[in-house]
């Protein structure tokens, strides 16, 4: 049964390692790391210090016009900027045919900033007697609380912003499957132009949870690393001495099309998206299915529906978290669908190595690596990778960047809880 | 199209009305509201003081016995979905590891779907104020490098996990054994349409067997509801403890009353449904999704273009606007939003009238859970063939023209149309349609 073609025309990002696609690639090909103390909030006192943050980003940089935009949360910001050059690059402001409400925005974006250090203050103005006094709580609270402050923190908000930037009116999805997010909203996005839903998406996600809540809520999990006299080497996927991930930031968006829209509007093909499959651990909250069953059964559904075998696949991007868990059980769930031999499985990178973990926003970014993985013909490195650990014994292409001949690529995510998504793209034909 | 039909085979609701189905129904052909005083938490001094409270709610005794112990780290939200969800495999009859763990599953586990919709999950104050207490500064204000440095230790270490909206999907697929893909949509009041809108198509893709679908949220925390006043969405109670209620364009409406609970259905492929022998209920024939630019602007009542989603969720169907028997309109009571609603279906419907009802004014508003509710009202009017009342409508208001009742009515109904929008301008809708064992 033939189905349409789902071909990528545009992508942009902004992320710790720079606010587009080129000068992201060239930090990541150079092995650099976008990982430095916390300076967004005062976090000098928690167990975790820093962070990959984005860094002297302003809107006004990426858009005609970013005061429409002025109330939005700093990851809406963010995604207007990686939207803007997706959709530029995609040349879309030239499509005269371009019919706004069959244009999809399907996104995976995190919740707003949340504002931890005011509602901290504020329930503890409202501790009388050794409780929370509620009647007070309500009254300062309604003093302080701003109406456009506390509705964009709303996760949808971001595709809203997206829509008025491109004055668009088709279908809006936000999906918040923790770190799968993005993955899971662009193979979702991908079916929606598949099925003939609509003709483009604009998909990806953005996320910022480097804020004391998110710190607070991960370091309390145990999940982050500590090492913080030397950040710059903290975040370290699959190596022995690992000691958790990194909090980064970010947005990184694509534009999907047909292969037939997209040849006839003479618009550049980036990648293909070939193949997409979900799956869910129902193992734990706080676990991954130790056996990566999950992970594996994602892999396989991707592959069967590209229809591909494992041999065809020639370059994977990690989750890669680098906690202890995840890097073991993503390295056996990879030994599950390309063979118990380790030498089977193609070479296989993390780019939160240097990036950090952007959460909702890490599939979509480590997506647009792949395809410039594709173009380039080159394999970003996992950085900080040097003390072998005998259950993560695949070629992690450690430390340097390396040429290869690759035709396919696959990207996992793996979201807290247990949500397993993978995409598999080819290169421009 | 597709050659695989998506039967609905289990409606599982938690709402004001009770836990189940059956109170559910009743309470909307009773035409009476279920809402009432809200005593989650002291709203002495909030504008509003009603709200659609799940009553005697214990998530406990809607999960197995060996998964008692998560229930304390499980935000409401999560708790009401994972009872919604305990009620909706049952309603369908398939044997899952949570609803039977020592029996064989009926339905494959890598073939069962999960997508629930889920909110923003506020954190609970009493919880956040006991830790935050032990880090101030000598004046007394929040101290954020104590924080830091020992107030976090006074948080439990799962303390995130409570809050992330996908952890309704990831408890219910860990519960049910559900290791088919995995979704948690979070668009406000339309993330339920959604939900299902896109779970139907997990299924006429072939790759699950059957999906459970919805959303569920509760807005019941003194957060949300103080946002929701911030927004002016609220309809009032007065100094005399009278007002406050939710009148789904009635000209008495003047603003929304809040709700909590979950609405999931069980969508199965229909040969699978027809091979155990399913009760089917009703089917999910189209869905179609738009949103308006003009969105952003959260101040202003705005219905995400529904007369888009509309028209495609018919043009999915293959229906012509006239083949809508029933309308189960969204209904917020908020009036601008009431206006613009009864607009957006007045101009994908026409001059075709077909009995409507909006079901805000007995439960209160679900948010995320809303959709659930309302395809669950559809679904129950197409299996009973009877439209359901609109709870608190008397006469219509000005600018406002759907063909509502007060009061229950028996239908001829064989396809039904369900939409919702929200706050930032998005919106989606579901079109259902009466099962026949014949065709």
């Amino acid at each position: 049964m033939s189905r349409r073609r789902v071909v990528i025309t545009g992508m942009g990002t902004v992320n710790p390692l720079g606010h587009d696609v080129e000068s992201t690639w060239a930090a990541l090909l150079a092995g650099r790391s976008g990982i430095s103390p916390i300076e967004i909030f005062e976090a000098a006192t928690f167990p975790t210090t820093f962070a990959a943050q984005v860094k002297d980003y302003d809107l006004a940089d990426h858009l005609p016009n970013a005061e429409p935009h002025a109330a939005a949360g700093r990851h809406a910001k963010f995604a207007l900027g990686a939207a803007r050059q997706a959709w530029q690059q995609a040349n879309l402001d030239a499509d005269t045919d371009l019919d706004r409400s069959r244009v999809a925005i399907y996104m995976g974006c995190g919740e707003g900033r949340l504002l931890f250090e005011k509602l901290s203050d504020l329930v503890v103005r409202a501790w009388v007697d050794g409780q929370l006094d509620a009647s007070r709580w309500y009254d300062i609270s309604w003093e302080t609380m701003d109406v456009f402050e506390e509705t964009e923190q709303e996760s949808n908000m971001v595709a809203a912003h997206i829509a008025a930037e491109f004055n668009l009116c088709g279908p809006v999805f936000n999906v918040l499957t923790a770190c799968a997010a993005s993955t899971q909203a662009i193979g979702e996005a991908a079916g929606q132009i598949r099925r003939g839903e609509v003709d483009v998406a604009v998909t990806g996600g953005a996320h910022s949870m480097i804020h004391a809540s998110g710190l607070t809520g991960f370091n309390r999990l145990t999940a982050l690393s500590t090492r913080n006299d030397d950040p710059t080497s903290a975040s370290r996927p699959f190596d022995m001495t690992r000691d958790g991930f990194v909090l980064g930031e970010g947005s990184s968006v694509l534009i999907l099309e047909t292969y037939e829209r997209a040849t006839a509007r003479g618009a550049a093909i980036l990648a293909e998206i070939v193949g997409y499959g979900a799956s869910a651990d129902a193992f734990r909250i706080t676990d991954q299915d130790p056996e990566g069953l999950g992970a594996a059964q994602a892999m396989h559904a991707a592959l069967a529906d590209a229809g591909l075998s494992p041999a065809d696949i020639d370059y994977v991007s990690a989750h890669g978290t680098g906690t202890q868990q995840n890097d073991q059980v993503e390295t056996l769930a990879i030994k599950r669908v390309f063979g118990s031999d380790p030498a089977k499985a193609p070479p296989t990178s993390s780019v939160k190595s240097m990036l950090g973990h952007l959460i909702a926003a890490a599939g979509a970014t480590e997506l647009i690596t792949c395809i410039l993985a594709l173009r380039d013909q080159v394999m970003p490195p996992t950085i900080n990778l040097h003390t072998p650990d005998p259950d993560c014994d695949l070629d992690y292409i450690p430390n340097e960047s390396r040429k290869a001949d690759i035709r396919v690529a696959m990207s996992n995510s793996m979201g807290f809880g247990g949500q397993n998504n993978t995409l598999i793209i080819t290169g421009a034909t | 199209m597709a050659d695989r039909r998506v039967a609905i085979t289990g409606i599982g609701v938690v709402t004001a009305a009770g836990i189940g189905i059956e109170p559910f129904w009743q309470l909307l052909c009773s035409g009476a509201s279920a809402v009432g005083p809200i005593d989650l938490f002291d709203t002495s001094r909030y504008p509003t003081r009603v709200g659609g409270e799940v009553p005697d709610f214990s998530a406990r005794s809607h999960v197995p016995k060996s998964y008692r112990k998560s229930v304390k780290v499980m935000a409401r939200d999560i708790q009401l979905a994972v009872a919604t969800a305990d009620q909706a495999f049952r309603h369908s009859g398939l044997v899952t590891k949570g609803t039977d763990e020592s029996a064989e599953m009926t339905v494959d586990p890598k073939r069962l779907g999960c997508n629930i919709g889920a909110g923003l999950i506020c954190c609970e104050l009493d919880e956040l104020a006991a830790a935050a207490i032990t880090s101030v500064d000598a004046n007394g204000i929040f101290d954020i490098a104590k924080w830091g440095a020992e107030g976090i230790n006074n948080l439990n270490p799962l303390w995130l996990l409570k809050y992330l909206p996908n952890m309704l999907s990831c408890h219910v697929t860990i519960i049910h054994s559900a290791m088919g893909p995995s979704n948690c949509i979070t668009c406000g009041d339309v993330s339920a349409h959604l939900a299902v809108g896109e779970a139907s198509r997990y299924v006429t893709d072939g790759i699950v067997d059957a999906v459970i679908a919805g959303g569920a949220e509760s807005k019941l925390h003194p957060l949300s509801l103080l946002r929701q006043a911030l927004l002016k969405r609220l309809s009032l109670t007065g100094d005399d403890g009278l007002g406050g209620h939710c009148r789904p364009f009635d000209v008495a409406h003047e603003g929304t009353a809040l709700g909590e609970g979950g609405g999931l259905l069980i969508l199965e492929d229909l040969a699978h449904a027809r091979r155990r022998g399913a009760t089917i209920y009703a089917e999910v024939v189209g869905f179609g999704a738009a949103c308006d630019p003009a969105g952003i602007k959260v101040t202003e009542a705005n219905v995400g273009s529904l007369h888009l989603a509309a028209a495609k969720a018919l043009a999915d169907a293959g229906m012509s606007p006239d083949q809508v028997d029933l309308l189960i309109a969204h209904g917020t009571g908020v009036a601008a939003e009431d206006e613009l609603e009864s607009d957006a279906w007045k101009q994908v419907l026409g001059d075709h009238r077909p009995p409507a009802a909006a079901i805000t004014g007995a439960i209160g508003l679900m948010s995320a859970g809303a959709g659930g509710a309302e395809l669950a009202a559809a679904a129950m009017a197409l299996h009973t063939q009877t439209i359901p009342a609109t709870a608190n409508f008397k006469a219509l208001a000005d600018g406002c023209d759907l063909n509502l009742a007060g009061q229950s009515r028996p239908g001829n109904l064989t396809y039904a149309l369900s939409g919702a929008f929200t706050i930032g301008g998005q919106s989606a809708a579901c079109a259902l349609k009466r099962y026949d064992p014949e065709q």
